[in-house]
C-alpha cells in the first residue's frame, strides 16, 4: 500500500513507515534515546529527500519522546530543572544548527558533514559503550564485584560560577556545563536530524554525574524541547516538515515507545547497552564510510530546497 | 468535387488533461492519440515532445581530497525542464537535420541550460554557486552529467519507438511520468515532419496537480509555515500523551 507524501513528493510504502516508527519508537523507549540516528538513514534509503527526512523525523522524535516522558514522569524519574537548563542550551544550539545547515546546503557540503558527523559521533560513542559494557559483563560473569562508580566529581564542575541546586538529581553545580552540553546537542539535532540522546545520556552520566535514576527521563524531556524547536524552525524556514510522513512514523512510534519503556525493566542493563552499542556502531560505519568509497558517478544532483 | 488539402494535416489529443496527485499517486502514464491526414500518401513523421515545468538544477562534481570524496561548489543551471521526453517512430536524425531539430529544441542534446554567468553578476559571495561558463571546458562535462543523472531518474527520456502507428495515419504515444516528476503545467508539442521539415505543430497542455489532502497539506505548509510547524509539534505531543494514557489503563 503506497502513499504519496505531499512535501517529500515521493510515493512510499505506508505500512513500512509505520513499522519503522514502531521499531525506532521501541528502541527509543528502551534506551532513552530519540532513535533519530536509526531513522534518517532508512528514510533516505527509501528515497525521501534528506532535508525532508531530517525535518519530519524530528517531529516523530517529539511524539515518541513525549510518550516515554509521561511514563517516566509518573515514576518521578524526570529532573525538570536539569532538563530545562539543558533545553535552554538546546534551543540556542538548534537555531545555530538550522542556519548552519542552510549554509552547508548552499555550499553543497551538507551530505558530507552529515556523513562525517554520523561516522565520528556514532563511531566514538558506540565504540566506547561497547568496550565499557563488555568489560562490565565479563566482570559480572567472573563473579567480580561491579567496579564502584567513581563518586568524585571533577573539580571544575564546582569551580564554575552560576551554581544552581538540582534537588531531583541531588546536585549543586554550575549551569554552564549543562547549557554547553545542551547547545552542542541542539546543533547535532539540526544537522543530523537526531534528538541527541546518544550524546546527552553519556554526557549526563560521566560529566555531570546525574544519578542513573533520572538520566533517561531527563534526557527525553530535553529531547522533546529541542526537537520541537527544530521542527518549528525547519517548517518555518525551509518548509521541509512532511505531516503525512511524520504522522505515519508517529503512530508507530508512540506505541513502540510505550512497549520499549515497559520492556526496559526486563533486560539486564549491560546486555542492553551491548546491543545498543553494536547498533550505534553499525549505523555510524554504514553512514560514514560511504565518503571514502569512489562514487559511481563523479557528479551528484543536489535537491534545490533551501535556496 | 471534394476539397483535398494540398499538404498533410495533423490532429492530436491527450486522453486526459489533468493528472490528479492523490495519496495513492505513484506516477502516471499519459496516452496521446492523433491522426495524420496525408492526401498524397507522402511519408510523414510524428515527434511528440513533452516538457514539464522549469526547475533550477544544482549539480556538484565530486573530488577526492585526502581520501575523502567531497562535493565541489555546486553549479546552477536555469531554464532546464523538470521533465522532458521526446517520442518518435524512428531515430530523430533520420527525421530531420540537426540544425532543424536544434532550432525547434527537439532532443535532449538541444535543451538549453543557462548558467548564472549570463545574468548580471551577483556580489561575489563565497557562498554563491560555482560558475560554469557556457563556453568553458567544464560546461560539456556538467551538461552531460545533468542529462545522465536525469535519465537515470527517468525524468529525461528519448524514445525512438515511442510513437506507434496503430492504423493507417492513426498514431499513439505513451509517456510515463514517474512519481518524482515535478508538479505543474506540462506542455506536449506534436510535430509533423515531412521530408525533413516541420510542416505543422499542435500544442496540448497537461496539468499535474495535487488534490485533496495532498494539496491542503502542501498549501498550508507553504502559506503559514510557522503555524504549520507549531501544529505539527502539538499533534506530536498530543499523540505521545494519548498513547501514554491508553497504555497506563491497559
Amino acid at each position: 500500500m503506497d502513499i504519496y507524501l505531499p512535501i517529500a513528493e515521493v510515493s512510499v510504502n505506508a505500512p513500512l513507515l509505520v513499522a519503522l516508527g514502531l521499531i525506532v519508537g521501541f528502541i527509543s523507549g528502551l534506551f532513552g534515546i530519540g532513535g533519530g540516528f536509526l531513522m534518517a538513514p532508512v528514510l533516505v534509503f527509501m528515497g525521501i529527500p534528506p532535508a525532508v527526512a531530517v525535518a519530519s523525523q524530528a517531529n516523530h522524535v517529539v511524539a515518541s519522546s513525549a510518550s516515554s516522558v509521561f511514563a517516566y514522569g509518573r515514576r518521578g524519574a524526570v529532573d525538570f530543572r536539569m532538563g530545562g537548563v539543558l533545553a535552554a542550551g538546546g534551543i540556542v544550539g538548534s537555531v545555530l544548527g538550522v542556519e548552519g545547515f542552510r549554509i552547508l546546503r548552499v555550499l553543497g557540503q551538507a551530505d558530507l558533514v552529515v556523513a562525517l558527523s554520523y561516522l565520528t559521533f556514532l563511531g566514538v560513542i558506540g565504540g566506547l559503550m561497547l568496550v565499557e559494557s563488555v568489560s562490565a559483563l565479563q566482570r559480572r560473569k567472573r563473579g567480580q564485584p561491579m567496579a564502584e562508580p567513581k563518586d568524585r566529581r571533577p573539580a571544575w564542575l564546582y569551580g564554575l560560577p552560576l551554581k544552581l541546586r538540582f534537588p531531583r538529581s541531588r546536585l549543586y553545580i554550575s549551569v554552564l556545563p549543562p547549557l554547553g552540553i545542551g547547545a552542542f546537542v541542539g546543533v547535532l539535532s539540526a544537522v543530523m536530524g537526531v534528538g541527541g540522546g546518544f550524546v546527552l545520556v553519556p554526557a549526563m552520566i560521566y560529566l555531570l554525574r546525574v544519578p542513573a535514576r533520572t538520566v533517561v527521563g531527563t534526557s527525553l524531556f530535553q529531547i522533546i524541547i529541542t526537537t520541537a524547536v527544530v521542527t518549528i524552525l525547519q517548517a518555518g524556514r525551509n518548509q521541509t516538515v512532511d505531516l503525512v510522513l511524520a504522522s505515519l512514523l508517529i503512530f508507530g512510534g508512540v506505541v513502540g515507545a510505550q512497549l520499549g519503556a515497559r520492556a526496559s525493566s526486563r533486560f539486564r542493563a549491560e546486555e542492553l547497552r551491548i546491543v545498543l552499542a553494536v547498533i550505534v556502531l553499525l549505523v555510524g560505519l554504514q553512514m560514514g564510510l560511504g565518503v571514502f568509497v569512489a562514487p559511481k558517478d563523479p557528479f551528484v544532483l543536489i535537491s534545490g530546497l533551501g535556496q | 468535387m471534394d476539397y483535398v488539402p494540398a499538404t498533410a494535416h495533423l490532429s492530436a489529443a491527450l486522453t486526459s488533461t489533468q493528472v490528479e496527485v492523490t495519496s495513492s499517486y505513484h506516477g502516471e502514464t499519459i496516452v496521446l492519440y492523433g491522426a495524420v491526414f496525408s492526401p498524397r500518401d507522402q511519408p510523414c513523421d510524428v515527434v511528440v515532445v513533452v516538457r514539464g515545468p522549469e526547475q533550477p538544477i544544482r549539480i556538484a562534481r565530486k573530488v577526492q581530497v585526502a581520501g575523502l570524496w567531497l562535493n565541489h561548489r555546486p553549479a546552477v543551471f536555469q531554464g532546464a525542464p523538470g521533465f522532458y521526453t521526446v517520442s518518435s517512430a524512428r531515430p530523430l536524425k533520420a527525421i530531420a537535420a540537426p540544425g532543424v531539430l536544434q532550432r525547434l529544441g527537439i532532443g535532449i542534446e538541444h535543451l538549453s541550460f543557462q548558467t548564472p554567468e549570463a545574468k548580471p553578476a551577483k556580489p561575489p559571495l563565497k557562498l554563491g554557486p560555482r560558475l560554469v561558463g557556457i563556453h568553458g571546458r567544464d560546461y560539456q562535462d556538467y551538461r552531460q552529467a545533468v542529462v545522465r543523472l536525469k535519465q537515470a531518474e527517468r525524468l529525461y527520456d528519448q524514445n525512438e519507438a515511442g510513437v506507434a502507428f496503430v492504423d493507417k495515419g492513426l498514431f499513439r504515444a505513451q509517456i510515463a511520468l514517474p512519481s518524482s516528476a515535478p508538479i505543474g503545467l506540462y506542455e506536449a508539442k506534436i510535430y509533423l515532419f515531412q521530408s525533413g521539415h516541420p510542416i505543422q505543430v499542435r500544442r496540448r497542455m497537461l496539468n499535474v496537480q495535487k488534490v485533496g489532502l495532498e494539496r491542503a497539506v502542501y498549501v498550508f505548509a507553504h502559506s503559514r509555515p510557522w503555524t504549520y510547524g507549531i501544529i505539527a509539534v502539538l499533534f506530536a505531543v498530543a499523540t505521545g500523551y494519548g498513547a501514554a494514557v491508553i497504555f497506563r489503563r491497559s
